[in-house]
């Protein structure tokens, strides 16, 4: 490992399961006596339930129950005080409300479960879902941020909201000067599989979730607390996640609700809520508005930076993410200040969503670049490259490895920026407008804490266990090369078992840190075994005896002398010889002082190519470049995914992902996939992905960096820039549909 | 979805027959957007007939033109090698339509008689006078959630610019329904009182103060087939849509254009429009203008120009004012481009 | 043996020789009472039974090379059939309205939504899902298509994949695939959230190329 070696591109492991069907997701289990349950959701944003008629329903055939805030079995660790656990009951921002599912007849969104009805076949539930009628004492819903922006408040943390690095206005004094706004809307997740839950309760105080989530630790530490069990008695099982995006980082209440349903009825539950509940059940990614305040010299340096975002979050709970954190570190600047505040509405609590506030700021920031760059006259690559830093201005710090420069010439290169025209709208094919546009990415390289044991037996084949979920990256892959690259078994005699709390505990699947954290855990636990290997092969009276440690190397099932091939051992001789059936190591693996000492960061640069249609306004990317720097890439042909992955996500992001409100009534209109556009097979080119591949020397043994939100993160501002090249108009507000551009075009 | 009775009819006479029996029977087809509408609870039936086992699904050649029967399925007319032939402009507008596993299910009936992709027509916690006509003895099952029309005043990007009504600004979804106006199909029904023929612009109706009504069909009347009148239009035909995605979606406007070319006249033209009325909205005025013109730019300007006549925006959608006639000039140029 | 598949298993079986009381040869006659009136039986507190008499249908349909005799509701979907009451638990639900593709299967060799497909217009029809493209099961060989899947990482999640897989044969077999525009094009009614449509274009061009038989 040690060495500058390329990983192979090894076809996923899971592939086969996932091909043939047999891939079991949460509702693909089947349990005895199994029952079905339909949350019925409020019709109105904001009031109270004034009456809730729940007789039809209940004498409806095959109903078991419909459970209301007037009837709804308790949850013994919700009565507790509110600590404000994201995976508890929400916690309550000072002044405001509380939710609690079917606690109270207080309606604080529209959606809001009003009933729970279980019947004993999915049909029957459904209709009898629909017999429950609630009346309301309806209120006026505040849903429309830009209405309420004077009532942002500042998050609670460190920094209050606020960051300053020199002087907050001098962007005021530059000569060249730029300020603009730029509003993101409301986005879901909509991972294609629709989120729920199988709740059984095996005996009283022992419980089997198959669950949606991105964490089986984090739903079984949410559960143990909900119903104040051991968490040893809970069981959570979530080995394939039809996609997350962010919408599995918690435990949400309706999963909580579902199993204490599950509890009185007595018999196993299961919950897959309708597509249009996953538009107010499970988080989006918040509507946020951002200003920035840029100033430069006439040499393209710049002078004073200053970017405010202000996002919608619930009544009832503060969310918060890090969407101006990229202008604080991105550029060599010396004036910086940012401010972010966020808006208590009547709408459900957003969640993170895939590249999260980043890709929201860097939507801004890297447009806002490119407009700066364009008043200056100069090329979006080149004005990046005269504001580059080789360290972070935020904190001070080397970074732990950054290779931006390269990632710019070799996108550069891939999409043929130098067919690019600096003057817009200069670029025509037949009717149609050409432009490029290009912009960075940026994201948090993280290593977290997390456990993994390595079963080696004696017939050398090798068993990985961990309990994180792999929610689409390739994480099982991932671990089998790093395994297969400590210990040279061959990679189909390796197995990875994942996604269960009987296996060591592992953080939840997000924020791109997958690979370094339990990475690292395989690595140490596999280093572990590999080390006991030599020990015993050089012992006294041992096959390599009076070699040195050093002198070994592993592969292919084999231990030997690295310069005298012909010493070596095979692993399963050398445990025999010793009597072992198995190596059985575990390791709980973390970050140490390097984290303090260096910044680490993955980056992203991504190019499109695009062709605008003048008279209709539509835009359709035609290429598109993304180039990933985050360090070693440890699965070639997984991480290609998943950097396709965030380009299709871009395209939507950029293009065509917006869920409508209709402010009078506080309700979605278009909370379907059909009226949702995301991204379709016709919307999304070729692409070209590049790795840098460079390992990072810092962050952890593999020197490999998360790349699950750099795929998305700036790739919206690429394609609004490369708009901007083709026809000279700039559209700040996302997405960009052939009505917006068609008012601007005529 | 509720419980109803469930019939399967294997010929017309017994489908006109089965129908007729109730309130609240509803043919099933395709199914495709009469299952979206039953599991959202917008049209509650007490009773499908299924008449997806009727012989309705031939497409021939007759003496004046093509007849496609009402149950053929919108893939096998795409394919279909007559309809590519004869009438092309039709094969490019169900090809625009819906993903290809929806044409494998919808029929040549059941696309005429879809149902408004309006949102609040969808939503039965929304208004809709469409879904909740306000008049008494309207349809049992279809009196369901709040009356008024959430559109006027609200998201109506999607809406009409073209003969809506203060009751209802929805507009009808087919691409299909868009290339059979402009080739003057007509439609063959059948039903309690007898057989009768439709011609294509009359199938479609406007809102007015009955926007429950989408079509002209009389209570019991089947659908079996549509007749295409043979043309000179195969050369010259396009099928433009404007939407949000490449695929998969509906449309902002659609154009459908048909024209019979000799070197760069236009001899004849069929101009309708989706997306943007009730119904599929010939462009009558306009087809009058081209009608010998040479094919050029500032010509169909004009023309785009006289097809706006009488159009209104209601907010949101006020950009189609520029969309719809850009969308016409950007057709027309396709259409007339000589092969 | 019971006399129809589906129902054995459960808690309360019918007895089919009265719930399943809906024989096509007296379709119209047997209907002395509609299912809203037995609705309205059971608001009225009459037994659940009379309802429950209205409920099942006998469906006889060929599913994977097995023909199957069943009961069911009319209002069962396709897909709900497939996946609660036959466990063929590859096809997805995605969105249950036939807007996203992940519950394509082939309908006399059709590819269609099954989401929005009443089980019971499938009579007599033969249906095959995404278990049925590997007629040696899990274990056995590989239809090309999986193979080119695997090939290309053509899913990330893998939820889309038995829809997106169903529609890829089905997209060769129509003589859809002749470039990647068209693929492109006939491939729309699959979504794929993780966005592995590159790789999927890749996965059905190289079948295609390849020019085995799907």
């Amino acid at each position: 490992m040690t060495k500058d070696t390329k990983n192979p591109p090894i076809d996923r492991v899971d592939g086969r399961l996932k091909v043939t069907g047999g891939a079991n997701y949460f509702a693909d289990f089947e349990l005895p006596n199994m029952a079905y349950c339909v949350l019925v959701g409020s019709e109105v944003g904001r009031g109270t339930i004034t009456s809730l008629d729940t007789k039809k329903a209940q004498g409806a055939p095959g109903v078991l129950g419909v459970f209301t805030h007037q009837n709804m079995p308790p949850i013994p660790g919700w009565d507790a005080p509110v600590g404000g656990e994201a995976d508890g009951p929400a916690p309550k921002p000072k002044r405001e409300e509380t939710y609690r599912i079917l606690s109270s007849p207080k309606i604080l969104f529209d959606g809001q479960p009003i009933a729970i009805v279980v019947a004993d076949s999915f049909e029957r539930a459904t209709y009898a879902a629909s017999l429950v009628k609630a009346t309301y004492n309806k209120q006026a819903a505040r849903t429309e941020l830009e209405k309420h922006l004077s009532e942002g408040v500042a998050p609670k943390g460190a920094d209050g909201g606020n960051y300053l690095r020199g002087k907050a206005d001098a962007y005021q004094s530059a000569p060249v000067r730029l300020e603009a706004n730029y509003t993101i809307p409301i986005e879901v997740h909509n991972p294609m599989e629709l989120h729920g839950i199988l709740a059984h309760w095996t005996a009283s105080d022992k419980l089997m979730i198959y669950a949606k989530t991105q964490g089986v630790n984090a739903t079984q530490q949410a559960m143990a607390q909900a119903f104040k069990l051991d968490p040893k008695n809970i069981h959570v099982h979530t080995e394939f996640m039809g996609g997350g995006f962010g919408m599995g980082l918690r435990t949400w209440p309706q999963e909580t609700a579902v199993v204490a349903v599950a509890r009185k009825i007595g018999r196993p539950l299961k919950l897959v809520v309708t597509r249009s509940q996953m538009f107010t059940l499970v988080g989006h990614r918040p509507y946020t508005v951002q200003t920035i305040n840029m100033g430069a010299d006439t040499n393209g340096k710049l002078v004073g930076l200053a970017h405010a975002a202000t996002a919608e979050t619930a009544s009832y709970e503060d969310f918060t993410e890090a969407t101006v954190n990229m202008t604080k570190f991105m550029y060599d600047c010396p004036n910086v200040s940012t401010r972010y505040r966020i808006v208590r509405l009547d709408r459900s609590v957003p969640i993170w969503m895939r590249g999260p506030g980043e890709a929201t700021g860097a939507f801004a920031l890297e447009s806002a670049m490119d407009e700066m760059a364009h008043k200056l006259n100069l090329d979006p690559i080149e004005f990046r490259l005269r504001n580059y830093t080789e360290t972070d201005p935020e904190h001070n710090r080397p970074y732990s490895s950054k290779n931006l420069k390269e990632a710019y010439q070799r996108g550069a290169d891939a999409i043929g920026w130098s067919n690019r025209k600096n003057e817009p709208g200069s670029q025509r094919e037949g009717d149609w407008l050409i432009g490029y546009g290009m912009s960075t990415g940026v994201f948090s390289a993280f290593r977290w804490e997390a456990s993994a044991r390595a079963l080696l037996k004696a017939d050398s084949s090798l068993t990985i266990q961990s309990a994180v979920t792999d929610i689409g990256p390739g994480t099982g892959t991932a671990l089998t090369i790093i395994a297969h690259n400590v210990l040279g078994v061959p990679l189909n005699q390796i197995k990875v078992e994942y996604g269960d709390t009987s296996l060591p505990k592992a953080p939840t699947q997000g924020g791109s840190a997958i690979v370094s954290a339990v990475g690292s855990a395989v690595f140490d636990a596999c280093t572990a075994v590999k080390k006991q290997l030599t020990e015993l092969a050089i012992k006294e009276g041992g096959s390599l005896a009076g070699r040195q440690a050093d002198e070994l190397i592993i592969a292919d099932g084999v231990l030997s002398v690295e310069k005298e091939p012909r010493k070596k051992v095979a692993l399963s001789e050398l445990m025999r010889a010793n009597n072992l059936t198995v190596i059985d190591k575990s390791a709980d693996s973390k970050g140490g002082s390097e984290q303090s000492k260096y910044s680490m960061y993955s980056f992203s640069v991504h190019f499109v190519q695009v062709r605008v249609n003048p008279l209709t306004g539509v835009v359709r990317v035609s290429k598109a470049v993304s180039v990933a720097d985050s360090g070693r890439i440890v699965s070639p042909k997984t991480a290609a995914s998943q950097m396709i992955g965030g380009v299709a996500g871009g395209i939507g992001m950029a293009l065509t992902e917006e869920a409508s409100i209709d402010h009078r009534f506080g309700r979605f209109v278009n909370n379907n996939l059909g009226d949702y556009h995301v991204a379709v097979h016709a919307d999304v080119p070729a692409i070209e992905t590049i790795m840098i591949d460079k390992p990072d020397p810092i962050i952890n043994p593999m020197g490999a960096k998360g790349m699950g939100e750099i795929a998305l993160i700036g790739f919206a501002g690429a394609v609004a820039n490369a708009v901007f090249n083709a026809t000279g108009q700039r559209v700040r507000d996302l997405p960009i549909t052939p009505d917006k551009l068609l008012r601007k075009l005529t | 979805m509720n419980q109803f009775q469930y019939t399967r009819v294997t010929t017309p006479k017994a489908a006109v027959s089965a129908i007729s029996t109730g309130n609240g029977s509803y043919f099933l087809a395709g199914g495709t957007n009469l299952i979206d509408l039953m599991k959202r609870e917008v049209v509650v039936p007490e009773r499908l007939i299924d008449i997806n086992k009727l012989p309705l699904a031939t497409i021939e050649k007759t003496a004046t033109g093509l007849r496609i029967g009402a149950m053929a399925k919108n893939s096998a007319v795409a394919e279909s090698e007559l309809v590519k032939k004869y009438v092309p402009l039709l094969t490019m507008a169900l090809n625009a339509g819906a993903s290809a596993q929806l044409r494998n299910m919808a029929t040549v009936g059941g696309n005429m008689m879809q149902r408004t992709r309006c949102a609040y027509f969808y939503d039965t916690a929304m208004p809709c006078n469409k879904r909740s006509p306000v008049q008494a003895g309207a349809d049992k099952g279809q009196t369901n959630g709040p009356v008024g029309c959430g559109a006027i005043g609200g998201i109506n990007r999607m809406h009409a610019i073209f003969g809506a009504s203060t009751k209802c600004i929805a507009v009808h979804p087919s691409d299909m329904c868009i290339a059979l106006a402009a080739l003057d199909a007509t439609v063959n029904v059948s039903g309690p009182k007898g057989d009768r023929t439709i011609p294509f612009g009359d199938f479609h109706r406007l809102p007015g103060d009955t926007p429950q009504k989408d079509n002209t069909l009389l209570p019991g009347e089947l659908i079996m087939s549509v007749d295409i009148p043979t043309n000179k239009f195969a050369d010259h035909s396009h099928y433009l849509k404007v939407r949000d995605r490449a695929s998969y979606a509906f449309a902002l406007v659609s154009v459908g254009v048909a024209v019979d070319m000799k070197r760069d006249t236009i001899q004849d033209i069929r101009l309708a429009m989706g997306g943007v009325a009730h119904k599929p909205w010939r462009l009558i005025e306009a087809e009058q203008f081209l009608r010998g013109k040479s094919a050029t730019e500032a010509n169909f300007k004009q023309a785009a120009m006289l097809a706006m006549n009488g159009a209104k925006g209601y907010g949101e959608n006020d950009f189609k004012l520029t969309l719809a006639p850009n969308s016409i000039i950007d057709a027309l140029k396709t259409a007339t481009k000589t092969a | 043996m019971a006399e129809y598949e589906n129902t054995g298993g459960k808690s309360e079986a019918p007895n089919a020789s009265r719930r399943v009381f809906f024989k096509q040869s007296s379709a119209l006659a047997a209907l002395a009472m509609t299912p809203p009136a037995a609705m309205t039986a059971v608001a009225n507190g009459l037994d659940e039974k009379v309802a429950a008499a209205f409920e099942q249908m006998p469906l006889h349909v060929e599913i994977n090379g097995t023909m199957r005799t069943l009961a069911i509701e009319p209002r069962v979907t396709l897909l709900d059939l497939l996946r609660e009451q036959l466990h063929l638990t590859g096809t997805k639900k995605g969105c249950d309205h036939g807007q996203c593709g992940a519950c394509t299967v082939h309908v006399d060799g059709q590819r269609v939504n099954s989401c929005l497909t009443l089980a019971m217009t499938t009579e007599g029809s033969q249906v095959t899902t995404i278990e049925g493209l590997t007629p040696g099961g899990p274990d056995g060989p590989l239809h090309p298509m999986q193979e080119a899947f695997i090939k290309h990482d053509g899913f990330q999640c893998g939820y889309c994949t038995p829809g997106q897989i169903m529609s890829a044969v089905a997209c060769i077999r129509e003589g859809h695939a002749d470039s990647p525009e068209e693929v492109r094009e006939y491939m729309s009614g699959n979504i794929c959230r993780c966005g592995a449509y590159a790789n999927i274009v890749d996965a059905i061009m190289d079948v295609k190329k390849g020019g085995a038989r799907v």
